[in-house]
C-alpha cells in the first residue's frame, strides 16, 4: 500500500474514533448544559424586570421573547438578541416596556477578547442602555463605545436596534390583526 | 521500586512548571485564585493521562511522519471532553478559567510528554509519568496561585485573609506573576544547589 494511502487510513481511524467520542460526550453533557443556559437567563429576566411576576415564552415572526406580567397586566418584554461579534455570536437579552423603551440589557454569553470587546458584558457599558429608546440606538449617537472595542460595542448595539425595531412592528401588526 | 520513580519525578526533580518550565502561559494566566490553579491543575492532569494512555497505546501503529497530528487530535479530544464536562457541572470555573481550558491543547505540558515519553513507553510508565507530571504542574499551580491572591487579593480560596491589608493589585496582573514565578524558581534552584553541595562535602 502506498505510504500516502497507509498515513491519510491511520489518520483517518484516529479521527473518526476521536469524532465518535466526541459526539457522545457532546449528547451526555447537552442536556446539563442547556439546563445551566436557562438558569442564567431566568436570572437574567429577574434581574431586568424585577417587578414582575411571570413571564410566558413566546415566538413571533423568528424572534424569541418573553411576555412579561405583573398581576395579569403587561409589565414589558424580555427578548433574546443575538448579535455578531468581533469573535463570534453575542447572545443578548433586552428588557423592554410596551412603548419600546430599554428597562435592561444583560450578555448571557460572548466570545470577545478578554479586557477589550469582552467589557461590553460589564455594568459600565450595558448601563447606557436603560431608558433609551430602543428603536433610535446608535453607536457614537446616543451609545459610548468601549474604548478599543468599536465592532463588540456596535455589534450588541446594532443587534439590539435591529431586533426590538423589528419585534415591535411586528408585535404592533398582530394587535392590529387580531381586532 | 522503578515505576514509582516515573510517577515521582514530575513531582519535584523533573517539575514540569519549576525544573522543565513548560506551560508557562497558562500557568501565568490562570494563577489569579487558588480555585482557579486547582481547577486547570486537574483539568490538565485528566488530559495528560487520557491523552498520554492513547498514544501509548498508538504508538507502534502510528508513522512516525504523521505523528505529531495524530497526539494533537487525540489530545484535542480529551481536551473537548474536559471542557464539555467543565461546562456542564462547575459553569463558574468553566467561565473563570475562559479560554485557557481549550488552550489545553497547546499546553507544552501535554504534547511535550507525549513526544518525549508516551510515544515510546509502555501505558503503564506513560500513566504514571503524565500523573507525576499533572500533579506536579497542580501543586506549582497552588503554591503560584496562592502567593498571587494572598498578595493580590487579600484572600486565599475567596476567604479573606486580613482586613486591615490594602493588597497591591499588580500581583494579580501580569507583572506579578512573572515575579512570582521567576523567584520561585530562583529560590528552589539555590535551596537545591545548597543541598547538593552539602553532600558533596562528604
Amino acid at each position: 500500500m502506498s505510504q500516502l494511502l497507509r498515513f491519510g487510513l491511520i489518520l483517518g481511524v484516529i479521527c473518526l474514533a476521536a469524532t465518535l467520542v466526541l459526539a457522545v460526550t457532546y449528547e451526555i453533557t447537552k442536556p446539563k448544559i442547556e439546563e445551566k443556559l436557562n438558569i442564567e437567563e431566568e436570572g437574567a429576566l429577574k434581574e431586568i424586570l424585577p417587578n414582575a411576576d411571570s413571564f410566558n415564552e413566546k415566538t413571533i415572526d423568528g424572534i424569541d421573547y418573553f411576555e412579561a406580567r405583573k398581576d395579569k397586566n403587561l409589565a414589558g418584554y424580555c427578548l433574546r438578541v443575538t448579535g455578531a461579534g468581533y469573535n463570534g455570536f453575542i447572545r443578548i437579552i433586552v428588557g423592554i416596556d410596551p412603548g419600546g423603551v430599554i428597562k435592561g440589557v444583560r450578555i448571557l454569553e460572548q466570545q470577545e477578547t478578554p479586557g477589550l470587546g469582552a467589557k461590553v458584558g460589564e455594568e459600565a457599558f450595558l448601563k447606557q442602555f436603560a431608558g433609551k429608546e430602543a428603536r433610535g440606538l446608535e453607536v457614537k449617537k446616543n451609545i459610548d463605545a468601549v474604548t478599543g472595542a468599536t465592532i463588540s460595542s456596535r455589534a450588541v448595539t446594532d443587534a439590539i436596534n435591529k431586533t426590538v425595531t423589528e419585534f415591535l412592528t411586528q408585535i404592533s401588526n398582530q394587535v392590529r390583526h387580531s381586532r | 521500586m522503578k515505576l514509582l520513580g516515573e510517577f515521582v519525578k514530575g513531582l519535584w526533580r523533573e517539575n514540569p512548571t519549576f525544573r522543565i518550565v513548560l506551560g508557562l502561559c497558562p500557568t501565568l494566566a490562570v494563577s489569579t485564585s487558588v480555585t482557579n490553579g486547582i481547577g486547570m491543575g486537574v483539568a490538565a492532569t485528566f488530559v495528560l493521562v487520557g491523552s498520554n494512555i492513547f498514544v501509548s497505546l498508538v504508538r507502534n501503529i502510528v508513522p512516525e511522519k504523521v505523528r505529531i497530528p495524530c497526539f494533537i487530535v487525540i489530545i484535542a479530544t480529551f481536551v473537548t471532553i474536559a471542557d464539555l464536562f467543565m461546562k456542564a457541572y462547575a459553569p463558574l470555573l468553566s467561565r473563570s478559567l475562559g479560554m485557557f481550558v481549550p488552550l489545553i491543547v497547546v499546553n507544552c505540558i501535554v504534547l511535550g510528554r507525549a513526544e518525549a515519553f508516551s510515544s515510546k513507553e509502555p501505558p503503564t510508565k506513560s500513566i504514571l509519568d503524565a500523573l507525576g507530571m499533572g500533579l506536579g504542574f497542580t501543586w506549582a499551580l497552588i503554591l503560584i496561585s496562592a502567593i498571587r491572591e494572598a498578595l493580590g487579593n487579600g484572600t486565599i480560596l475567596g476567604i479573606n485573609l486580613s482586613r486591615n491589608f490594602e493588597p497591591p493589585l499588580f500581583m494579580i496582573l501580569a507583572p506579578g506573576a512573572l515575579l512570582t514565578i521567576g523567584l520561585l524558581i530562583g529560590l528552589l534552584n539555590y535551596f537545591t544547589m545548597k543541598a547538593k553541595s552539602k553532600s558533596r562535602t562528604f
